[in-house]
């Protein structure tokens, strides 16, 4: 008892000192010194009567949300002797391993500036500066010549990386049994079986009424959507992140998702956000960075050629290249395994004080990173707000599917979770595919790693990213990988060869994912 | 009389080809006994002029009906629209209903519209109310965004002005008939760009009004950005969304074509905008449309030529489920064969109007009112109920 109540207390105190900082505790300041003018508060029992008000006039609904939120991003410290480095990853090879990939890319992108002879960082002359505000929201009709950049790396050279992690102290022997496992992924990592599975995604169960299932032409709206609707309403209406987090596991009825999806992830636009979002835009017109070239490229070869996308990419540009320079995005590296490269000023290597993280944000973009961002163009138009959900959205999930580490929800375990549900359940496609050299994670890697943007129609790709706000978990993302496997089985049994087993699964534009997913953890027999 | 449906096109295009051949049915020349004729515009004004006095037999079927231009010309169709409405209100319709300053409350869908050189003065006389407004010039005859070009000042059109001293009996019956509209600057604009809608309808029969809208439109975005500056008048690429006219712009994208679904319209438009609007949005369209047939006869032909693999993929699929429609059963053809088809020969188009069903007696009713709001992207749904409705499809 003991041991957990001083667990609390630590939990506790980290979130007060988070939340310290924040606007919202300055707000709560402020109201509570006006609040003293009220008649209802009395000088004998201030305490309460100032909490009761709180309750009355929502701030304490606010609090809430704001506690709800840091208890969703932060990982709970496990003892307070903890070095930080076990907060951003606990295993010591997982840290190496990701120390050296960053070694690798960053070496990468050095190479490619002085090639190019661009430097990382450059301050832009007026002229410059004044044309591209003039283009600020028509940045896609440039045609800068980009032929000599190139994406600093793709997903699968970081799916090699991952193929060759190996934990020194996992010895299993040579001889091959039932447990060997037959993937590319050779790391003992805990991960889900199917049963656990069916408990933690108990709301995507049968008997459950799911959007994305029992709202289509067939099924009576009566039956469950007008309910869901009303409900959703409701949880608007009293603005509490944590039911909504709890309703949208059923999805999210379209016209309510882009609220929904603010309120869980605690976004309202205030005044200084929009202020905020306005000098991170005055920082890219004032310098150009050798990134930004990257982002440009990857949005042309990506979302541009994307049949839903193409009409949002100007959008891309202006969020993406703001988020390279904003430095309050380096505040995720403290549970990120990931650290930000650092760089440092022309004739000072080595010097710390010359020393600066390098994008500003500390994140490298790679191709297909603007994949991200698309989907939600979707949902918000206004940048500023945009902004701000891609930014959260990052910070809390997608920064796990490009990180080596061995958080449940990081690429690496969902690598692991997505190959041993396929040799476990479909142990005969497996085997199959292997023996003809598909292995499996080649082709869903990268679905994976996009969260599958890019690959699901859009209604599909946010019914399915509703789900993983609801459950503040990316493992519905192998789930679903499996689940397309063991749908196209019969096709993939005949295939002879990797290009073919491509071809068997290259179009995912015509799937349904809830009826997919359903049928996969709960119909079928294990 | 079984046999293999036998057909004749002069348009050389593989999606028609295509879709006449998995079916069996047999291609002859228009000089043999025919069923089923895919005929150009230029064929349909022959085949159909006066001089030809050509009738088709019970067992043919063509696939436009004769006065289809009566909808496709511009002056035509604003000529038609308005006597429509006119004829309407003398017959004390309620749809004729205008509010207290004289406009339609139900069939304002036609901005101020007048013909070229017809109705100059009275265009003069509307445009010097509001002098500052942009007015767009369409040729009457021509698609495809050929000729189309915006005008603020009234120099830019004096060539149409009957006053004007160069004009003679003569060269004013070789002026170009133009319609000119108030030009709307405001459009709704997704990522910044304008866009139109390409939708497909399918009429089987005139009267009683049967018509079917392919449930797979599409919309078509410009590559540049809108904006309602006087300086880019003159700039195509921001105003015309014409696809023919998209295609030379220099950020033309050859693999999307500047293309999006309806449905992801629906998506983008429900997710910012609301469902109650987006439900209101697409009611209007098909509520225009509807009136559009009643005033008048059928479309031309659309574009057959595709553009993207997708494109070829679509125009496809909205050939085979149109002859589906139209010929069903892959019978040869019957006039007298009036039935409405069942449900399941539909494919991709759903109702959009059956004058018979709407028509139907008190017994009916609950079809009826099912029918005639069975649209949207669901097809058998019933709309949201409580809501304030353009009361009458019927």
């Amino acid at each position: 008892m003991l041991q957990e109540e001083s667990d609390l207390s630590l939990v506790i105190a980290q979130i007060v000192q988070k939340l310290k900082g924040s606007t919202l505790y300055a707000q709560l300041e402020r109201q509570a010194w006006a609040s003293l003018q009220r008649p209802e508060i009395k000088l004998e029992s201030l305490k309460e009567d100032i909490k009761e008000f709180f309750k009355i006039s929502g701030w304490e609904k606010k609090l809430q949300n704001a506690v709800y939120s840091e208890l969703s991003v932060f990982p709970l410290p496990s003892h307070p002797a903890a070095p930080p480095e076990h907060l951003k990853e606990p295993l010591v090879y997982m840290r190496k391993a990701q120390g050296s990939w960053e070694k690798r890319i960053l070496k990468s992108l050095n190479s490619m500036c002085t090639e190019l002879s661009i430097p990382l960082a450059r301050k832009r002359p007026v002229g410059e500066q004044k044309e591209l505000l003039n283009k600020w929201n028509e940045m896609g009709t440039d045609e800068p010549d980009l032929s000599l950049f190139r994406p600093v790396y793709a997903p699968k050279d970081f799916l090699e990386v991952l193929i060759n992690l190996r934990n020194p102290n996992y010895e299993n022997g040579d001889s091959l049994s039932f447990r060997t496992h037959l993937g590319l992924i050779q790391v003992p990592l805990k991960v889900k079986d199917i049963p656990e599975l069916k408990e933690f995604f108990v709301e995507l169960g049968l008997t459950t009424g799911q959007l994305g299932i029992d709202d289509s032409t067939q099924v009576p709206p009566e039956l469950f959507e007008n309910e869901h609707v009303r409900i959703g309403q409701k949880v608007l209406a009293e603005q509490d992140s944590a039911a909504a987090q709890q309703y949208i596991r059923q999805g999210s009825p379209t016209a309510l998702r882009a609220e929904l999806w603010a309120l869980i992830l605690n976004i309202s636009s205030q005044p200084e956000d929009i202020l905020y979002y306005e000098q991170l835009k005055t920082n890219v017109i004032q310098h150009d960075l050798l990134v930004d070239s990257l982002i440009y490229k990857d949005v042309k070869l990506t979302a541009s050629n994307d049949d839903y996308y193409f009409v949002f990419e100007d959008y891309l540009y202006q969020v993406l290249l703001c988020f390279s320079r904003d430095t309050s995005v380096l505040g995720h590296f403290a549970y990120n395994s990931a650290s930000p490269p650092k760089s440092y000023i022309r004739g000072k290597l080595g010097l710390e004080e010359y020393a600066v993280f390098y994008p500003p944000n500390g994140v490298i973009p790679f191709h297909g990173f603007s994949m991200y961002v698309a989907p939600l163009c979707f949902l918000y138009h206004e940048p500023s707000k945009l902004y701000q959900i891609f930014r959260e959205m990052y910070v809390r999930f997608f920064f796990r599917l490009h990180s080596i580490s061995s958080h449940p929800s990081g690429i690496v375990s969902l690598c692991l979770l997505f190959e041993t549900l396929l040799q476990t359940y479909l142990p005969q496609l497996f085997y199959h595919l292997r023996e003809i050299g598909a292995q499996p994670l080649r082709i869903s890697f990268k679905w994976m790693v996009r969260a599958f943007s890019g690959y699901l129609a859009t209604d599909q790709l946010l019914l399915l990213w509703d789900r993983i706000l609801g459950y503040n978990s990316l493992e519905i993302l192998a789930v679903l990988a499996a689940a397309v496997f063991a749908f196209r089985a019969v096709n993939l049994m005949e295939v002879t060869s990797l290009a073919a087993a491509e071809a068997v699964l290259a179009d995912l534009s015509t799937l349904k994912v809830m009826p997919l997913l359903q049928i996969f953890l709960f119909a079928t027999v294990t | 009389m079984a046999g293999k449906v036998k057909w004749v096109t002069d348009i050389e295009k593989s999606v028609l080809i295509n879709n006449f051949e998995k079916r069996g049915w047999v291609q002859v020349t228009e000089n043999e006994d025919w069923n089923f004729y895919w005929m150009s515009v230029q064929t349909i004004r022959n085949v159909f002029s006066v001089e030809t006095g050509y009738r088709l037999s019970d067992d043919q079927i063509v696939n436009h009906f004769p006065n289809h231009y009566e909808l496709t010309r511009k002056d035509l169709m604003v000529k038609n629209i308005k006597r429509y409405r006119k004829e309407l209100e003398k017959e004390g319709s309620p749809l004729a209903e205008k509010d207290e300053n004289g406009k339609y409350l139900y069939l304002d869908f036609v901005p101020v519209t007048y013909m070229l050189p017809a109705d100059y003065n009275l265009f003069v006389e509307e445009f010097r109310k509001s002098p500052s407004s942009t007015w767009i010039m369409k040729p009457c005859g021509k698609a495809q965004g050929k000729g189309i070009f915006l005008i603020n000042k009234l120099s830019q059109i004096k060539k149409w002005s009957r006053d004007s001293k160069t004009s003679s009996f003569v060269t004013q019956s070789t002026k170009e008939a133009y319609v000119i509209s108030l030009y709307i600057n405001n459009p709704l604009l997704i990522g910044g760009r304008k866009f139109d809608l390409r939708l497909y309808v399918l009429v089987s029969t005139y009267r009683p009004l049967r018509c079917y809208m392919y449930k797979l439109g599409f919309c078509r975005f410009c590559t540049v950005k809108y904006t309602p500056s006087t300086s880019e008048l003159d700039n195509m690429f921001v105003h015309l969304t014409n696809v023919a006219i998209q295609k030379h712009g220099e950020d033309y994208n050859h693999i999307h074509g500047g293309k999006w679904t309806v449905s992801n319209l629906r998506l983008y438009l429900e997710s910012t905008r609301g469902k109650e609007v987006t439900s209101k949005l697409f009611d209007e369209i098909h509520w225009i449309i509807v009136q559009s047939l009643k005033a008048v006869a059928v479309n031309a032909s659309p574009s057959l030529t595709s553009s993207t693999a997708n494109d070829r993929i679509l125009k496809y699929n909205l050939i085979n489920d149109t002859l589906n429609i139209a010929v069903p059963n892959g019978e040869i053809p019957d006039c007298k064969w009036n039935k409405s088809p069942p449900k399941e020969v539909l494919g991709n188009y759903e109702i959009l109007y059956d004058e018979e069903l709407a028509q139907g007696d008190g017994a009916d009713r609950e079809l009826r009112s099912r029918q005639g709001q069975s649209l949207g992207p669901k097809g058998g749904r019933s709309r949201d109920s409580g809501r304030t409705v353009l009361t009458t499809w019927k």
